[in-house]
């Protein structure tokens, strides 16, 4: 048993080392008392097909085209909570955790008091992958993002502001469900 | 009824021998056997066996490619919604970050 939780741990150091996806797997359990979760899974292989779906006439469909051509995942999970606490302090340590495996670094962490909201921006530059990690979290809302592979911050900031906040029309993402598209 | 033996004709002897030493018929060329299947009603089935044979690949393809497309079309949309709210939750963290910035250079 103690061999199996080294050897566990020694390949998420290892998946997380080679610049690999940060494992979100533990927080499934929380779409179960979400109001809202929206879950994003897009690897390698799905990544390709859907940048050849993009249309290059289309300004935003090309600029997302360009910014995702370098990378090998995308993972987003999205959840909103009718009431605070639903889920605790130990279910974001533990992605932090992860990210504070050599490689990443904390560029950004922001704690606001006045809308009690956190948020953390995670890089890691090194290797030849890179990657991006978003923490987003306020008592009714948590957001994970990561990002597999290098990307330009400022083009998805800038996409971020003029895409609008994505109205986390939930019965899209609620569509987009990693579980449908299986 | 018992069957009664006959004697051949006379002049059997003289018409084997003259078919067996009768020269070989022809090969027929590629273009006459081709004209034996396009007769009816072979060339029903050699038609049926044609359209079928193109038919079912194409068929198969097209299911193919339209299941590829939907896949395609559900990963573009999700690519989509991904980078928005990547894009917006980054853009708020740099909002804030400008914000701090500002108040602490007022103070």
């Amino acid at each position: 048993m103690k061999i199996l939780r080294i050897l566990t741990i020694c390949m998420l150091a290892g998946a997380l080392g080679r610049g690999q996806v940060v494992d979100l797997k533990h927080l499934d359990r929380l779409a179960a008392k979400a109001s809202e979760t929206a879950d994003v899974t897009l690897d390698g292989s799905l990544l390709k097909l859907a940048a050849k779906f993009l249309s290059a006439d289309e300004p935003d469909q090309a600029k997302v085209k360009k910014l995702v051509a370098g990378l090998k995942g995308i993972y987003v999970r999205t959840f909103e909570f009718e009431n605070e606490g639903e889920y605790t302090e130990a279910d974001v340590a533990s992605i932090r955790k992860q990210l504070q495996s050599p490689g990443w670094s904390r560029i950004v962490g922001v704690r606001s008091k006045k809308d009690s909201e956190n948020a953390e921006v995670y890089l890691k530059t090194d290797g030849p992958d890179g990657g991006l990690a978003i923490i987003c979290a306020n008592p009714k809302e948590l957001t994970v993002v990561s990002i597999v592979g290098k990307i330009d911050l400022d083009e998805l900031s800038e996409l971020g502001g003029s895409l609008g906040v994505p109205k986390i029309d939930l019965e899209k993402p609620k569509a987009l469900n990693k579980k449908d598209h299986d | 009824m018992a069957l009664r033996r006959t004697e051949p004709s006379e002049d059997f002897v003289d018409r084997v021998l003259a078919r067996v030493n009768q020269p070989p018929p022809p090969e027929p060329t590629w273009w006459e056997r081709l004209a034996v299947l396009l007769r009816p009603p072979r060339l029903q089935w050699v038609a049926a066996c044609i359209i079928l044979s193109v038919m079912i690949p194409a068929g198969v393809q097209y299911r193919k490619e339209q299941r590829m497309r939907a896949e395609g079309e559900k990963a573009k949309e999700q690519l989509m919604f991904a980078v928005r709210v990547a894009g917006n939750r980054l853009h708020r963290v740099q909002q804030k970050v400008l914000e701090m910035g500002r108040m602490e250079t007022r103070l």
